[in-house]
């Protein structure tokens, strides 16, 4: 008896499973995806996000989506310590959509539904190669930030600084009017924050060269990439900026207590002059206060041969855990399509917009007869490397490095270390790596 | 009757017996297996992970001891573990501290529940708000500049509690012995309350002073709780992280301690075998720690307890 009643058991729950598998169809890919249709789909998801700052607004785009999709439940994990905390996550069946934390280019597949082939979704979307790996997109980014500085224009004009500085020297030039013709911190560093510093990184590729491919393929095989370009461009004038302008005074006195909630009404009072900072920062400056009419963004110092540059990229990327049911996957889908076209938030955070047919906010005013340069993918093959090089020589360039930043200030401000010896010393690290990993240096 | 009643006694005992195992197995299964899962599985493979290049997600294969040749040819990662010694003289404060208060708290003063109460509390409060609190105090012009302030001690003359590497660890290892003295100073006073009072009057009778006291009697008689307190603040000075992550914002500004390094290569670089291999030689010198401590207590000490018990005995035989 037992045993026919545990026979009867085993074979409901295959019959179950197989009829569940059967259920499985395959997904849309992204761009075939029409937001409205399947409005009667039942699905709870998770959303894993780093924007702890904005909990109403996502809430509210929740709430939108429920309009047209009454029976999906979105709840979303919002967490502070994001980096690290989603590249733990990531391998388990805990979230249903999250913001793609460091991964390797050839370990998105095994974590994420496929999108669509990066070159269809392009003629539609921004910004698709940020997760592409042989030709397929597994991210939908959030929206475009633009690598500049954000700065109080009040502040500037008080100073006497009329013009956008457009190389170093005019921006420490600028600086020093600060210092000398105003009481506000000319240069605030946010060196406590950690992340604030590694921000950095992401101005030597597109900003400081204005090649689209430094960043992912030409740094990776450079021989001594830190080294003087002497002409004030590349990854050596971007960090000289930062170790002079420590080296003169002019960012804050005691830069280990560093508050970075309260800079952000004080740059927006006129206590601050300029922060280096993406520009999803405009947003939260110029709400922090009384005074968001002053607050400005404007490219980061660097001209090459003439003409100025401005990285450009994919914030955070949303990406669909393919461990969960059909049910969760083509309901995320219909949230992230939400996202890209209907809720505007690319634009409302004053970022680049993703859905090509979208508006460039007010901020980029500052911007024009500057180009953006959105870092192009790294060559077949080479998807990890970057990644890899990083990791050998603890560098963690635009990926978390922000202790090496911090060096620099500490080193600056102490006056024990001359700039050109940490660039060495990069060097080396970098070089080491490349040889540890057989890198062809070109 | 009582031929009957035997075998049934004996059986029903054992009955009961069986029970008692089966409860105590019952009762034992989950933390055992709680503690097996989340101790001593994840403990095994990080060993085998300290062998092995690998991330959090791939494995680069195995590279012997590559890993832990690096910790110790890596100058920075040597001056990490240095960093140590700051806590650990930090620790001898702490200690002293802990002592002399308690010692002050069983000697019949008034007020000293609430007292205990008073240096007791900053060890409830969370380490990370115990952070933000300090990095606030430390502030250049915040708390503690104020307080130098009003007793005539110019800013000027005040160093950057945070900023001047000269000072900066000094003030991370104060708020590590700011939380756990009152700690410390609890132990130490049950255990010297449970000294026998009448030794206290057989020494007084003696003409022996407080000092005497003290050296005497107080110090031999906590003696086992003195060991564990040396011992937990010797391993938490080795593995000291919250005050240089949190108020030195992860261990910037040379604050980076030897656990911070861990942390930083595993999350920062992704290098989990690397970070497992420092892992395991941050516990293998606590271990070493711990096992001599407690032999230079075993041996050098000896004599002390010899004493201390003879002087006692003849207190007593005196009295």
């Amino acid at each position: 008896m037992k045993k026919i009643l545990s026979l009867v058991l085993a074979l409901c729950l295959t019959l179950g499973m197989a009829s569940f598998a059967a259920a499985e169809e395959a997904l849309p890919t992204f761009d075939q995806l029409v937001y409205g249709e399947n409005a009667d789909i039942t699905a709870s998801i998770l959303f894993a996000y780093h924007r702890t700052d904005i909990p109403e607004k996502l809430n509210g785009y929740v709430d939108e989506f429920r309009k047209t999709y009454p029976n999906v439940t979105i709840e979303y994990d919002l967490i502070t310590d994001y980096a690290e905390n989603a590249l733990n996550r990531v391998k388990t069946a805990d979230w249903t959509i999250m913001g793609i934390p460091a991964v390797d280019k050839d370990e998105l597949s095994g974590f994420f539904v496929p999108l669509g082939a990066t070159d269809v979704l392009s003629e539609k979307y921004a910004f698709m190669d940020a997760w592409n790996f042989d030709g397929v997109t597994y991210g939908m980014p959030s929206t475009g930030n633009a690598q500049g500085i954000v700065y109080n224009k009040a502040v500037f004009a008080k100073a006497g600084v009329t013009e956008i500085p457009k190389t170093p020297d005019e921006f420490i030039a600028a600086l020093k009017a600060i210092k000398a013709n105003t009481d506000a911190i000319p240069l605030y560093t946010n060196y406590a924050a950690n992340w604030t510093m590694g921000a950095w990184d992401a101005y030597i590729g597109g900003s400081a060269t204005g090649d689209a491919n430094y960043m992912n393929n030409v740094l990776l095989h450079k021989a001594n990439p830190f080294s003087d370009n002497g002409d004030g461009t590349g990854p050596y004038a971007v960090y000289k900026i930062l170790y002079d302008a420590v080296k003169e005074g002019l960012i804050e006195e005691d830069y280990t207590t560093t508050d970075w909630e309260g800079c952000k009404g004080m740059i927006n009072n006129g206590q601050i002059g300029c922060m280096v900072l993406g520009s999803w920062a405009f947003t939260q400056m110029r709400d922090a206060g009384e005074h968001g009419d002053d607050i400005g963004y404007m490219s980061f110092p660097i001209t090459v041969n003439g003409k100025q540059y401005a990285s450009a990229g994919a914030d955070y990327s949303f990406g669909v855990n393919v461990k969960a049911t059909y049910e969760q996957k083509l309901a995320s889908l219909y949230y992230i399509k939400f996202l890209t076209e209907q809720s505007g938030f690319a634009y409302s955070e004053g970022g680049l917009p993703i859905d090509k047919t979208g508006e460039y906010p007010a901020l980029y005013e500052a911007f024009n007869g500057i180009e953006f340069v959105a870092d192009a993918p790294a060559a077949e093959g080479e998807e990890a490397l970057f990644n890899e090089l990083n990791a050998e020589s603890e560098l963690a360039i635009n990926a978390g490095g922000n202790t090496k930043i911090q060096k620099i200030i500490e080193h600056a401000f102490n006056g024990d270390k001359e700039f050109d010896d940490i660039m060495a010393e990069w060097n080396e690290a970098w070089t080491a790596a490349q040889e540890a990993l057989n890198v062809e240096i070109r | 009757m009582t031929n009957a009643a035997a075998p049934d006694l004996r059986q029903r005992r054992k009955k009961i017996n069986g029970q008692k195992v089966l409860l105590i197995v019952t009762f034992s299964v989950i933390p055992l297996f709680l503690l097996a899962l989340f101790t001593y599985v994840p403990f095994f493979r990080m060993i085998r992970f300290s062998f092995y290049n690998m991330s959090y997600t791939k494995n680069k294969g195995f590279v012997g001891l590559d890993n832990y040749v690096k910790i110790f040819t890596r100058e920075e990662y040597v001056s990490a573990m240095l960093l140590s010694l700051y806590y650990m003289a930090g620790a001898a404060i702490q200690l002293s501290l802990a002592l002399f208060f308690a010692t002050l708290l069983t000697s019949g003063l008034k007020g000293s529940g609430l007292f205990k109460g008073i240096m007791f509390f900053p060890f409830l409060v969370n380490g990370i708000a115990i952070g933000y609190m300090f990095k606030f105090f430390f502030t250049r012009g915040f708390v503690l500049d104020t307080v130098l302030q009003s007793l005539g001690i110019s800013l000027e003359s005040l160093p950057y509690w945070l900023r001047d590497q000269s000072v900066n660890n000094w003030s991370l290892v104060f708020t590590s012995v700011w939380k756990y003295c009152g700690q410390n100073m609890v132990l130490f006073v049950g255990a010297i309350a449970s000294i026998d009072p009448t030794l206290y009057e057989a020494a007084t009778i003696d003409g022996a002073n407080k000092w005497q006291q003290f050296k005497a009697i107080i110090l031999p008689g906590i003696k086992t709780v003195f060991m564990l307190n040396l011992i937990l603040s010797i391993t938490g000075s080795l593995s000291a992280f919250e005050p240089a992550y949190v108020v030195g914002s992860m261990g910037a500004n040379g604050t980076a301690t030897f656990f911070i390094k861990i942390h930083q290569m595993a999350h920062v670089h992704n290098k989990v075998g690397m970070a497992c291999a420092m892992a395991m030689v941050l516990m293998i010198l606590i271990l070493v720690f711990t096992v001599a401590q407690r032999l230079f207590f075993r041996y050098v000490m000896k004599d002390s307890e010899n004493t201390f018990n003879g002087k006692a005995n003849r207190a007593k035989a005196l009295w």
